[in-house]
C-alpha cells in the first residue's frame, strides 16, 4: 500500500533523478499524475513530471513490439537467457535492491555487469586508486565553504538546484553569501554568472578545461602564463582569494572532462592542488555523479565484490576487468550475445544494436533507438515503490519513498522470475 | 529439530564451566536444558575429544559503512593479486561476503561495526545486511557532530544531552555510543592539527574532558548496557599514554571503553623518543573497576588503516603504504581517513608496537576487562586472530618471534620477562563470556538454557593451537550447522543487535528545526526505522535491553 496515497494531499517526495536526492520536494497527485508544487526549479520541474505516464498500454510488456503478458515476456526472456552463451546486464540506473538482484542474476547466470556511465565513474576512481584526495560532502560545502571553485559547467545542468541549495544556501553555520567566492572555471553562461552575482562575489576564468592544470599551476605559483590568456591581476586576484579561503571546495562532474584529451590529468590535479593546500589551510574536492545511479551502483557492487563495475561472475566469484568487461565496448565490438538493459530512471534514448538480442526493463516512458526483442516495463525507485540511493558524495543514501500506486512490478521482482 | 552435542569438553566461563565434559541440546535455535527434551533428537554430533565453547563475539572491526568501502575501492590491487575459493577481494578489505565467509569459518558469530557515522548509518546497515552467517551491530559516533557540540557551548543540561543521546540510538539503529579522538575531528575541519585532553577546541571553546565526561554520564544515565567506546586524543603520537589517562579520569568514574588501546599506550623516552607505556596504563586497567579496553594488537604485514580521525588519518598520510590515502570531512557530523600501511618486521617503531600490544594482553590481570582484538583492519585482518591467541597461550612461540626483531626493542620492552601464558578459559572469557556482558547480549557468548545456540567446536586433537582456532570443526549459529570440518554446509543470514533506551521526544523538534535549516535532508529521512532495517535495508533488527529505566 502506498504510504502517500490516501488522498490528493501534498506527498513529499525523495527525488531519485538527480545524485543531490533532494527530499524537500512536494508533489500532489491527482490519479495517476503527479504533480511538482513547491520547487520554481523548472529544470527540476520538468524532469521529474516527464516520468508521468499518459498511456495505460505503457504499462504493457512487449515482445518485438507486440503486447504479452508479463508471464509471456519472462519466459521469453528465460528462453533467451538459455540461447545466449554471454550474457551482458547494462544499468542505466536503478536502486539499492535493483544492483542487489542484478547481482543475484548475474551470480545465477554467469553474466557481466557493468553501468552505462562507468567510463565517468573510473576517471574518478581512478585519483583514489592511484593517489586519494581529500574530499568532503554537501552539508559541508554548505555551511562551511567560503570558496567554491566550479571546473567545468555541466554539474549545474546536471545537479539544477546544487547552485541555489548547498553553493549558495542562505542557511549555512558559518559562511554568509555575501562573503563567500566563487571561481567558474571554464564556459558559462551569462545568465549564470549574473545569478551568482545577485548573491556573492564570482569570477569567470574562462579558459578551455584541457587547461586546467596549467591554470592551477598559475595561480599557485602566482606567475604569468601566456597560453592560459589571463591576466596578471586577475592571477594574484585568485591567488589571494585561495590563500585567505579557510576552506575551499573545488568541484567538477567528470562527464565534463570526456571533451578533453586527458580526464584523468585534470582530476588529478584537482586534487593535488586539494591535498597541498591541506599542509596550511582546510579544502576539499567534491566530485559530482552521474545521475543514473552512478553512486548507488559503485557503492552496492564494491562492497559485495571490491569492485565498482565491470564485472563478471566466473568460478563461484566475481571477477573484474576494466577492459574485458567493459559493456559499451563489448556492444561495440559485438563481443556479446545478449544484453540487459536495465533502465529505472533514465530518460535519454537508449542506444540499442540491432544486431545483437536486446532486452529492456525499464520504466513505462523508456526510450530507445531500436524497437528491443523484449520490454517489460517496471516501477521506478521513488515514485512507484521504495527504495534506496546513494547521493553524490557518496557518504549519504537516502529512503526513497512511494508516492504512486500503479502496480508495476520492481526490477527484483523481474529478476526473481527469471532465476 | 533437535541436536544433541555429545560428551564435548565445554569451555563456558559466564556458567563458570571450565574444560568439564558436558552435552548440550538444540532446538528451534536455542540451547535446551536436557529437561526439556520432548521430542526425539534428530541429530546427535560426538563431540569426544572436541572442544565446545560458545560462538565468539569480535566487539570492535571494521565491516561495514563509508570507509571500509573507500578502502575496498582504493586497494584494487589488492583484490586482483588475491583470489582464493570465495572471492577475489582482499582481507584487509574483504567484501561483506568474504567478511562473513572468513569470520564463521573461524567460529565468530556476532561481530560489531564500532564506526558507525550517524549520517551514513544506513549505508553502514546496507552493507552489514549483506555479510552472510553473522550477527552485527554498530556504534554510533558522536562527540564531533556540530549539533552536539553546540548543545555544550550553550551548557544545556544532562538530560537533553541523554535524550539527544538516545535519539541517536534509535535512529541509527545503534547499540552504544562510540567517540573518536573528542572534539577533534570537528577542530580538524576548523583547521586545527591537534586537541590534547584539556585543550579547548578554538571555535566551540570545550574540552575533549568535557565531552568525555557528558557522553559517560549520558550512556550510565540511559542504562546502556555497552559503557562510552573511545578512540582517545592523539592517536599513534609518542608520549600519548598520558592523554589516555587523562582521558580515563574524564569519565569520572562511570564505565568507559577505551579502544584499540595498543595505539594509545606510547611513551616518549629513549633515543627514539617512543617507548612503551604498557605498564603505566596496564596499571590503571588493573586498579579501576569501570574500566574496559580492547587492545589492536598489530601484526606485520601489509594492511589498511580506516578511522573517523580524519586529525590523526590525515597527520599520519605520510607514512601511507602504497603512497595513496583519502581523507574526508562529512556532514557537520565526523570525519573518515583510510590510509594503506604495511607493519614492517625490520622497523624499530612497528616491532614495538607489536610488543606494546602484547605487554598489555599479559599485563592484564582479569581478562573480563581485556577483549582480544586487531582493531581489523587496522592492526591486522581478524583472520589473524588465532595467530595472536598463539602468542598468548605460548610463550616459547612469543619469544621466538621477539627475538627475530630489531635487537634494540628488547631494551624498550619487557615482553621477554613476561611468563604467562594465557589458558583456553581465559581465551573462552575474552571472546565470548565477556563482550557479550559488556555489550548486555544476555544470549549471547554463553551456552545457558535458553541462550541462542551459536556454539563453536574445535578438535582437541590439533597439536598446533593456532590451527585449532583457525579451522573449527563445527560451527552452530541460531541452531544451523553452518561449518562443518571447514566446509560451508549452509547459508543464513544474522540479525542487528540495537539498544533503544527511552528519551523525552521533544529534542526531535529542536532537531527538525536544525535540520531544516543546516541540513541537507530532513529529519524525518534521517531517521532509520525499524520497518526500513527490516524490509529495505534487510537487516532484522533486536532490540536489546538497557540496564535499566533511565536515570534522570
Amino acid at each position: 500500500m502506498a504510504e502517500h496515497i490516501k488522498n490528493n494531499n501534498p506527498k513529499g517526495l525523495v527525488c531519485p533523478f538527480c545524485s543531490l536526492h533532494c527530499d524537500d520536494i512536494v508533489v500532489s497527485t491527482n490519479n495517476e499524475k503527479f504533480t511538482l508544487i513547491n520547487t520554481n526549479n523548472v529544470k527540476c520541474s520538468t524532469r521529474i513530471e516527464s516520468f508521468n505516464i499518459n498511456k495505460r498500454s505503457l504499462f504493457v510488456p512487449r515482445i518485438k513490439n507486440i503486447e504479452t503478458t508479463i508471464s509471456s515476456a519472462l519466459n521469453k526472456t528465460k528462453k533467451e537467457i538459455i540461447k545466449n552463451n554471454e550474457i551482458l546486464v547494462l544499468n542505466h540506473g536503478t536502486d539499492m535492491s535493483g544492483i542487489r538482484s542484478i547481482l543475484n542474476f548475474a551470480s545465477n547466470h554467469n553474466a557481466i555487469i557493468d553501468h552505462v556511465n562507468s567510463k565517468f565513474l573510473h576517471q574518478n576512481i581512478g585519483v583514489v586508486q592511484r593517489t586519494g584526495y581529500m574530499a568532503t560532502s554537501l552539508m559541508e560545502v554548505k555551511n562551511r565553504a567560503d570558496l567554491i571553485v566550479i571546473f567545468g559547467n555541466d554539474i549545474l545542468d546536471k545537479t539544477p538546484r546544487l547552485l541555489d541549495k548547498i553553493f549558495l544556501s542562505s542557511n549555512s553555520l558559518w559562511t554568509k553569501n555575501s562573503k563567500k567566492e566563487i571561481i567558474l572555471v571554464g564556459e558559462f553562461s551569462s545568465r549564470t554568472v549574473a545569478k551568482i552575482k545577485k548573491k556573492c562575489s564570482v569570477i569567470n576564468i574562462k579558459i578551455k578545461l584541457d587547461l586546467i592544470p596549467e591554470f592551477i599551476k598559475t595561480i599557485d605559483s602566482c606567475k604569468t602564463n601566456k597560453d592560459l590568456k589571463i591576466s596578471n591581476n586577475t592571477i594574484i586576484k585568485v591567488n589571494k582569494i585561495v590563500k585567505k579561503a579557510k576552506y575551499m571546495v573545488a568541484t567538477w562532474s567528470a562527464s565534463d572532462f570526456t571533451k578533453t584529451s586527458n580526464a584523468e590529468i585534470i582530476i588529478s590535479s584537482i586534487a593535488k592542488f586539494i591535498v597541498e593546500i591541506n599542509n596550511y589551510r582546510r579544502a576539499a574536492c567534491l566530485p559530482i555523479s552521474g545521475n543514473l545511479g552512478d553512486a548507488t551502483s559503485s557503492q552496492v557492487l564494491t562492497w559485495t565484490t571490491g569492485f565498482p563495475s565491470c564485472l563478471k561472475y566466473l568460478n563461484g566469484s566475481f571477477g573484474h576487468d576494466k577492459n574485458s568487461f567493459n559493456g559499451l565496448e563489448l556492444i561495440k565490438n559485438k563481443n556479446i550475445e545478449l544484453v540487459i538493459h536495465i533502465n529505472s530512471l533514465s530518460m535519454n534514448k537508449l542506444e540499442l544494436d540491432s544486431k545483437l538480442t536486446n532486452i529492456v526493463i525499464g520504466h513505462p516512458n523508456s526510450k530507445f533507438s531500436s524497437i528491443p526483442d523484449i520490454f517489460i516495463p517496471i516501477g521506478i525507485p521513488g515514485i512507484d515503490h521504495r527504495g534506496i540511493m546513494f547521493r553524490t558524495d557518496n557518504v549519504v543514501s537516502v529512503h526513497l519513498k512511494k508516492i504512486r500506486d500503479i502496480k508495476l512490478p520492481t526490477l527484483k521482482y523481474i529478476f526473481d522470475g527469471l532465476i | 529439530m533437535i541436536i544433541q552435542l555429545k560428551s564435548g569438553i565445554v569451555f563456558d566461563p559466564a556458567n563458570k564451566i571450565f574444560n568439564k565434559e558436558k552435552d548440550i541440546f538444540i532446538k528451534n535455535g536455542k540451547i535446551i536444558d536436557r529437561s526439556d527434551l520432548n521430542k526425539k533428537i534428530d541429530r546427535v554430533i560426538n563431540c569426544k575429544d572436541k572442544i565446545v565453547m560458545p560462538g565468539a563475539i569480535d566487539l570492535h572491526t571494521h565491516i561495514g559503512g563509508g570507509k571500509v568501502n573507500i578502502a575496498r575501492l582504493m586497494l584494487e590491487e589488492f583484490h586482483i593479486e588475491n583470489h582464493d575459493r570465495f572471492d577475489s577481494s582482499t582481507i584487509i578489505a574483504p567484501s561483506t561476503f568474504k567478511t562473513g565467509l572468513k569470520y564463521i569459518e573461524m567460529g565468530y558469530t556476532t561481530c560489531f561495526e564500532p564506526a558507525l557515522l550517524p549520517i551514513n548509518a544506513r549505508q553502514a546497515h546496507s552493507e552489514m545486511a549483506d555479510i552472510p552467517f553473522i550477527d552485527k551491530g554498530g556504534y554510533a559516533l558522536l562527540g564531533n557532530d556540530d549539533y552536539f557540540l553546540e548543545l555544550l557551548r550553550k551548557k544545556v543540561s544532562q538530560p537533553v544531552i541523554n535524550d539527544y543521546v538516545a535519539f541517536i540510538l534509535k535512529a541509527t539503529q545503534s547499540i552504544g555510543i562510540k567517540v573518536v579522538n573528542p572534539g577533534g575531528i570537528n577542530a580538524f575541519k576548523f583547521n586545527q592539527r591537534a586537541l590534547n585532553v584539556d585543550e579547548k577546541s578554538k571555535y566551540y571553546n570545550i574540552t575533549p574532558r568535557d565531552i568525555i565526561s557528558k557522553l559517560s554520564k549520558a550512556i550510565y544515565d540511559l542504562g546502556v548496557p555497552h559503557p562510552l567506546h573511545v578512540h582517545c586524543s592523539n592517536l599513534g603520537i609518542p608520549g600519548n599514554f598520558l592523554s589516555t589517562i587523562e582521558t580515563i579520569k574524564a569519565a569520572n568514574g562511570l564505565p568507559i571503553h577505551l579502544t584499540q588501546i595498543q595505539f594509545q599506550s606510547y611513551g616518549n623516552n629513549g633515543d627514539k623518543r617512543f617507548s612503551s607505556a604498557a605498564v603505566e596504563i596496564s596499571e590503571y586497567l588493573n586498579k579501576i573497576d569501570n574500566l574496559t579496553c580492547d587492545v589492536g594488537q598489530i601484526m606485520f604485514g601489509q594492511t589498511v588503516t580506516m578511522s573517523g580521525d580524519s586529525m590523526a588519518q590525515h597527520r599520519n598520510h605520510k607514512h601511507a603504504h602504497p603512497n595513496k590515502w583519502m581523507c574526508m570531512d562529512i556532514e557537520c557530523d565526523a570525519g573518515c581517513g583510510v590510509v594503506p600501511f604495511k607493519y614492517s618486521d625490520k622497523s624499530f617503531v612497528n616491532a614495538l608496537q607489536w610488543a606494546i600490544g602484547l605487554e598489555i594482553f599479559l599485563l592484564a590481570e582479569d581478562p573480563w576487562k581485556v577483549f582480544l582484538t586487531t582493531d581489523h583492519p587496522n592492526g591486522a585482518p581478524f583472520t589473524s586472530y588465532p595467530h595472536l591467541i598463539k602468542l598468548l597461550m605460548d610463550k616459547s612461540f612469543r619469544n621466538d618471534i621477539l627475538h627475530q626483531l630489531p635487537k634494540e626493542i628488547l631494551k624498550h620492552t619487557i615482553l621477554h620477562t613476561l611468563k604467562r601464558e594465557y589458558t583456553l578459559n581465559e581465551i573462552a572469557i575474552m571472546t565470548r563470556a565477556a563482550p557479550a556482558k559488556i555489550l548486555g547480549l544476555d544470549k549471547k557468548g554463553n551456552l545457558s538454557n535458553g541462550s541462542d545456540a551459536d556454539i563453536t567446536i574445535y578438535d582437541k586433537k590439533e597439536n598446533d593451537i593456532e590451527k585449532m582456532f583457525s579451522r573449527p570443526t563445527l560451527v552452530i549459529k541460531d541452531g544451523h550447522v553452518v561449518v562443518e570440518n571447514g566446509k560451508i554446509k549452509k547459508y543464513i543470514w544474522g540479525k542487528t543487535h540495537t539498544v533503544k533506551p527511552e528519551y523525552d521526544t521533544s529534542i526531535e523538534k529542536s532537531l527538525d528545526k536544525f535540520f531544516n535549516k543546516y541540513h541537507t535532508m530532513k529529519l524525518e529521512n534521517y531517521i532509520i526505522e525499524d520497518e526500513e532495517m527490516n524490509t529495505l535495508i534487510g537487516n532484522q533488527i533486536i532490540v536489546n535491553k538497557c540496564k535499566y529505566k533511565r536515570k534522570q
